[in-house]
Order: C-alpha cells, then structure tokens, then sequence
C-alpha cells in the first residue's frame, strides 16, 4: 500500500534486548500517537520507521518507499528526534540551511526554507544565534523547525512538545494538526495523554515492546471488554433517572454527580443502554446530554497497561 | 546541470571542513605537522650561522684561498710551511702542556674558503691532524631529509594526522550524538561517506602538503646560493621536491582510506592505530600478497633518495630501513589507489549498515 505507512511483524533486539517485537501497523493519514511508558518501545518504532536502526525481522515501509532508501524516503518524511545535540558550531539558521543544501536544493531555495521554518516555530529573532547558547525549548523549536523545514508528507516528532512553554505548545499543536488535516501523516509520542486526547487521530498503545492497541480511541475502547463503560448523563433529576435504571437492571453501578446534575453509571452493553434511556427520555425525564466517560486516551491507556509513568 | 550526488558531496564536505580544520581535538595535528618544519628550520638556522661565520674568518685571510689551498695542508708539516702556503691563520690559539720530562707545545689554526674549514692542530711546531670540513654535503643532506620524510613525517606525522582527522569523520559525530542528522537527510549513506572523505582529504592534504613545502623551503635554506641551484636543476632537487608532494598526497588519500574505515569498526582509535601501525612495520617481513594490502609499501617505492642503512645495522634493521623488492611508479600509484578504492569500498559497505544508537556507543 502506497498511501500507508506499513510495519509488518517487525521485531527489534538489541542483542539480547527486546526493542519492539511482532509489530504489525498500517497507519493512515493523520495524527498518530504512539503512548506508552519509557522503555515501552515508541522511539524505537520512530527510528525503524525513520531507518536509523534496522528491524531484526520483518518489514517496514513508508508511502511504498523502503527504510532502507534514505534519498527517496527523506524528500517525504521529517523526522524530530529526542537527542538533544547539534552540530557543533551552527547557528539556527546555519543549521536549517545546511540540511537544505545537503538535500539537493540550491542557495535561494534553501535560504527561502530556512527561514519559512524558523518562523513557523517563533525563532526568527535568535536564528543567527549560536545554537550551543540557546535554551532547552528553543532547541526543541530548532529541531521540529529542522524537520518541517522540507514540508514533508510524514512527520515524525519523538516528544514534540518537551521543554516547550504552554503558549508554544499550544502552537505546535496547531501546527500538527493543520498539517494532519491537509492529508499529512503525523506520527508523535508523548507520554502526555490529555495532549494526546486533544490532537490523536489515532493512537497506537505499546507496553514493553509490543503493541497493546492501536486504531481511533473510541474504536480501542469499544474493544475493551473486561472494563464496563462509563457513561456521563446529564439531567435535573439525577436521584429519579437512576432509580430507573437500576430498576431495569441496565448498569452495574450508579453515582449520582457531585453537582447534582447528572449521574455516572457503567454498563457492560452500552447499546442497550442508549435505547433504554431514550424510553426514559420519552417518559418524561429531561435528559440533557450523554457522553462516554471513559472514551479517552487515558481510561484506555489505564485499562490496557496500566498507571506507569504518564502525565495526565 | 550537476549531478545530485556532487552537489550533495560538496555540502558534505562544506559542513565538514569547519569542524574538521578547527576542532579543537584537532590541535596536536597541526604541532606534528609543523615538527619538522621546526627542525628544518633549526638546521637553516644553524647554517646560517655557520656561513656567517666562515666567511668572517675568510675575510681575515691574508689571501684569497681556494679549497684546493685548504686540501694542500698534510700532516709533519711546520707550522712555517702552512703560513708559507696560506698566509698568516685568521685563528691561531696556542697552549704548553706540562709534561714530566719537557713542557709540549700545542697549537691550533683555522683557515676557511668562505665555504669549508680547515683544522689544523700542530704538536711541538708540526702538523698532527688536519680536518677539512665542508659546510655543506648535498648527497649527506639529501639522505637525512629522505630520511626524516621517510622515518617521521610519513610514517608517523601523516599516519597519525590522518588517524587523528578521519578517524573522526564518523566517530567524532556519534560521540557528538550528531551523527542521526546526516542519516536523516536525503542522501545516499555512500555519497556521505565520499563527502565525508574528500573533507578529510582536503583537510589533510592542506595541512600535510603546507608542511611539505615549508619543510623544503626550510631544507633549501640551508643550501649555499649556489649549491641550491646546482641541486635543484641539476641534481634533481625540483623534481624531488615534486615527489615528496605527491607522496604525501598519496600517504592522506591511503591513510584516510584505511582509517575512515577503522572510524567505523572501531570505538577506540588506539586499537587500530596499533594495529595498522604494527601492520605497516611489520611489511618488509610479510609475504608478498599480504604486502600488498598496506600503505607503505607503495609510497617507499614513490619516494626519489633511497637510505643506506649504515655500517653494522644488523639485517633486521637494514631491512626496515632498506626498501628490498621495489615496484616502479606507475605500480605502486595503481596499486595505492586500488587498495584506497578497496579501503572505501568496505567503508561504504559498514556506513549502510551503520544504525544510531549512542547509548551504546
């Protein structure tokens, strides 16, 4: 498949150290989250992807172009990387232009890249500075303005939004998302789930190397059969509705709200559940919104690996 | 239009060249580069001096006096016959020695053309020893710079500059942890590698041929004016000079070949600089196939003065010094070139299979 990036039963050791193992993903346009804790195997699935380490086995490819072709793979795909050094020597600016001439383009063309980088991630002003004297977020700016610089089709960002201020992560963001919705493929890792929520197509979840669950949240979650799901109704007679409920047996547990204005119920068959509270509805209680309360990166999260290391 | 893969060569090696001329790592190399340079200059220096001062005691001469005046002086001659011959000596020092029977006169004169010396040392009135010695011996000359090119500056201020300078173009940049940039470029990992070596090259030849230059300048300095263009345009000094360029040139392209390579097999550069080291010693004993895959062995062959090994260097050491089955020029650049060509070609083998992993690095 052309239009995907492809991992097909990739596995990587580093000697006798599980990397990744059996990994199998066909990941379509968007914003892609890899989540996991340290040592779960994101940054290892963006090197093999990127061909800066090579599988064990299996096979990888990227819009049809194999790792291994790094002329033709890195015209499509920017990759940000969690090392935090340089080139020694460089300014920002040096460094964005130095790349672009090293990928073939000429002097206006890449001086015109640069430059439409560097703003894009808020740098103008310190781009002729010394990168060795710039701070940590600044650094992380350079390195995303680096591999955005060639506008490319894939975009790989390892902990994107480290290091950087609330006011410049809500912009990267934007960023992310701007170039998801033109059709762009964007893979990031993060251990920051409530930011994952906010920007994820799709996630892919990774626990000691292996893929736990991957595709969109609600799809994920549908799939979690063993975690009751939790329900959000909000309505003005909480204590009324959930007698109701209780008294057609439709959920396993229910807490009245702690504003009193709703009810927080889990259910095994959330089908069944929808249709009984739309005869309730018809009965007479005024029902003013219902929503999954556990449809988000983190319950999942929780309910497939665990509470390791995350940042809510 | 230029093809893709020079463009991307020349960006390469643009991004090298800073980094490769001015690290700071990189220092030691330009002090081992200026070495001998230092020491030609010193013997310049020193000849000078000794010109200076031949020609002050020739001027106190009471006559012109030709070198064939200086040999005409034997031993059992008076001292009344040599003035008779040379005129009255510009030095002339004398001293009794106290012996039990009689006190002994001696007596010690110096003559000089302007360009030699003449020794004379007289005992009780007589000629006992005499010693003519020249300011300058071209054959002798050329023999310790053959051998200073030779025994230093190619076997180790080139070797260890190419070592210290391509050794680094790979690994430097992973203990730098900026290596993942290069790998995440649109460029074949081939074409990087040939950047990557002509930065080293341009690197070392700048600073090794610079050093050349002035170590011939140097050399030439120490000449007489006129000795200096007889050897240069008659004696085949500009046409050695020319020869000690190309085999330094020569001895960066094979060395960095050779290292580049080792940069990538190896984390510690002492292993290999051992090693190779060892193995280019050990040369003149290996068999003739295993001969050819070294560096030396060429450019020994390239180079114009061959050195006598002296007078009782046992057989071992005469053969170190002593080049035993020399191949002509044309071969031994071939053959240089080859074994580089063979050197990279393994290099662009490991670089495609080179993966970022600085943690165990």
């Amino acid at each position: 498949m052309n239009d995907r990036i492809v991992f097909e039963d990739v596995s990587k050791f580093y000697g006798e150290i599980l990397g990744v193992n059996r990994v199998n993903l066909s990941i379509p346009p968007g914003v892609t989250s890899l989540v996991g804790p340290n040592g779960s195997g994101k940054t290892t699935l963006m090197n093999l992807m990127t061909g800066l380490v090579r599988p064990s086995r299996g096979r990888i490819e990227v819009l049809g172009y194999p790792t291994s072709d790094p002329e033709h793979l890195f015209r499509i795909v920017g990759y940000s990387t969690q090392f935090d050094a340089f080139p020694k020597g460089l300014s920002g600016f040096q460094f964005i232009y130095s790349y672009l001439r090293l990928a073939g383009n000429d002097r206006a063309a890449a001086e015109q890249m640069a430059w439409g980088a560097i703003e894009r991630v808020n740098l103008a002003d310190a781009a002729h500075r010394n990168i060795a004297g710039y701070s940590k977020g600044m650094r992380q700016r350079i390195r995303l303005a680096q591999a955005l610089a060639h506008d490319p089709k894939v975009m790989v960002l390892d902990e994107p939004l480290n290091g950087l201020d609330p006011l410049a992560r809500s912009e990267m963001i934007a960023l992310f998302r701007a170039a998801a919705d033109r059709g762009c493929y964007v893979m990031i890792s993060s251990h920051i789930l409530h930011e994952v929520d906010v920007i994820s197509d799709q996630v892919v979840l990774l626990s000691n190397g292996y893929v736990v669950a991957e595709g969109q949240i609600h799809d994920v979650r549908s799939e979690i059969q063993e975690h009751p799901t939790q329900i959000l109704v909000r309505c003005t007679r909480p204590r009324e509705l959930a007698a109701k409920i209780l008294e057609r047996e439709q959920a396993m547990e229910v807490s009245i709200h702690k504003d009193e204005r709703g009810l927080l119920l889990k259910t095994r068959d959330a089908d069944r559940f929808y249709l009984t509270l739309n005869q309730l509805a018809l009965d007479g209680i005024e029902i003013e919104s219902v929503a999954p309360a556990d449809d988000d990166v983190l319950s999942v999260y929780e309910y497939l690996i665990g509470n390791e290391e995350v940042v809510r | 239009m230029k093809p893709l893969w020079w463009e991307q060569v020349k960006a390469v090696a643009r991004l090298e060249i800073k980094k490769t001329f001015f690290a700071r790592r990189g220092v030691w190399i330009y002090l081992v580069a200026l070495a001998p340079v230092l020491l030609f200059g010193a013997g310049a220096a020193i000849h000078a001096h000794q010109r200076s001062r031949n020609a002050g005691i020739a001027r106190q001469n009471e006559r012109r006096l030709s070198y064939q005046d200086l040999l005409a002086v034997k031993t059992g001659m008076t001292k009344e016959e040599i003035v008779s011959a040379l005129g009255q000596p510009p030095i002339d020092q004398h001293w009794t020695e106290m012996q039990p029977d009689r006190p002994v006169s001696h007596e010690h004169l110096q003559y000089s053309d302007g360009q030699n010396q003449l020794y004379i040392n007289l005992n009780d009135g007589k000629v006992e020893s005499v010693d003519v010695q020249s300011e300058f011996n071209a054959s002798e000359s050329t023999v310790v710079y053959a051998s200073i090119f030779q025994f230093f500056f190619l076997r180790l201020a080139v070797f260890f500059g190419c070592l210290g300078i391509f050794m680094n173009l790979f690994r430097g940049e992973v203990l730098d942890r900026s290596l993942h940039f290069y790998f995440l470029s649109p460029i074949r990992r081939e074409v990087l590698m040939a950047g990557k070596f002509m930065a080293g090259l341009l690197a070392t030849c700048t600073i090794f041929v610079t050093s050349e230059v002035l170590q011939i300048i140097a050399f030439l300095a120490q000449f007489p004016p006129n000795a200096r263009d007889v050897y240069l345009y008659q004696h085949h000094g500009l046409e050695h000079a020319a020869i000690y360029l190309g085999v330094t040139i020569l001895g960066c392209i094979g060395y960095g070949a050779f290292f580049l390579v080792a940069g990538m097999f190896f984390r510690n550069p002492i292993l290999p600089a051992a090693g190779i080291l060892i193995w280019e010693g050990l040369n003149p004993f290996l068999p003739a196939v295993l001969k050819q895959i070294s560096v030396i062995y060429y450019l020994k062959s390239l180079c114009p003065v061959d050195i006598p090994a002296a007078p009782g260097t046992s057989p071992f050491f005469a053969l170190l010094i002593w080049n035993a089955d020399p191949i002509s020029a044309p071969v031994a650049i071939i053959g240089l070139l080859m074994v580089s060509v063979f050197a990279l070609y393994i290099s662009s083998i490991q670089v495609r299979r080179m993966e970022i992993n600085y943690t165990s690095d």
